[in-house]
């Protein structure tokens, strides 16, 4: 059981090891994706520093100047970009 | 025991991440070295007009490296590479590329599609005289748009757009004349 335990362990850190820069790029791409949609939109933005999930396909974005954006895929397939205050 | 078998697990991971530098300029020297090869008949002419002091080895070596045409032969068999110019798309592939791309969010990609759609409406409107802007105002959005795309892929799929930039025109052709138009299914 102890053997088990360790065993366990081990695999829980190899598997964070592999998890992490995984979650964290995957972060990254959103962020890319977001700030290009916000650019394409012709709103200012500069890029997108930190990203909030509110639902599928709906994110609050928040930029390096300060801005914040509701960016969303609207029923009709639109990517919709809404400024914040 | 258990403590260092994980440490050394850990170790053999972290080593097995790093970065190895791929030996690309391994490539090159081979070139440089063939290129002496093929320049040594001009240089054996020479070699006659040394012999006359035939007692003095050590003169036509130095003489050998001092006619430099070998160096000046060289970039002659290089300098000819010319950049083929890429196929030009059609929009059925460079939709189809587009899709595919990975240097492109998704986000980014339903966005350009949506912009698209919209171009393509007001080449519709136009078409149909219900517009008021002009063929130059569209040429203008058309360019936008293009460079929108191009600006987006021009670091992570040089490929694709350097083959959306040779298509430009082609694409242009095909929006703007009616008959054409009227024909994409887009």
């Amino acid at each position: 059981m102890n053997t088990r335990t360790r065993a366990l362990v081990q695999f829980l850190i190899v598997a964070a090891l592999f998890a992490v820069p995984s979650f964290a790029a995957d972060e990254e791409e959103l962020k890319k994706d977001l700030t290009a949609v916000i650019a394409l939109h012709g709103l200012p933005c500069g890029q997108v520093v930190a990203v909030k999930v509110q639902a599928e396909d709906d994110y609050a974005a928040s930029c390096k100047d300060g801005n914040k954006y509701r960016v969303y895929l609207n029923a009709a397939g639109r990517v919709v970009v809404e400024a914040q205050k | 025991m258990q403590v260092a078998y994980v440490v050394v697990l850990l170790v053999l991971l972290i080593a097995g991440c790093a970065p190895v530098a791929p030996e690309t300029p391994a490539s090159e020297p081979p070139i440089v070295a063939v290129q002496p090869a093929t320049t040594q008949p001009p240089t054996k002419p020479v070699a006659p007009a040394t012999q006359k002091p035939a007692t003095q080895p050590a003169a036509p070596v130095r003489r050998q490296p001092a006619p430099a045409p070998a160096p000046a032969s060289a970039p002659r068999s290089v300098a000819p590479r010319a950049p083929a110019a890429p196929p030009a798309l059609d929009l059925a592939t460079l939709k189809a590329q587009l899709k595919d791309t990975k240097a492109i969010g998704v986000f980014t990609k339903i966005t350009l599609k949506n912009q698209v759609d919209d171009l393509l409406d007001r080449f519709r409107a136009y078409y149909e005289g219900k517009a008021k802007f002009s063929m130059t105002e569209l040429r203008r959005s058309y360019d936008l748009l293009m460079m929108k795309v191009l600006s987006l892929l021009q670091d992570d799929d040089q490929k694709l757009a350097s083959l959306i930039v040779s298509s430009r025109e082609a694409i242009w052709g095909l929006l703007a004349d009616p008959k054409k138009f009227a024909t994409l299914e887009v």
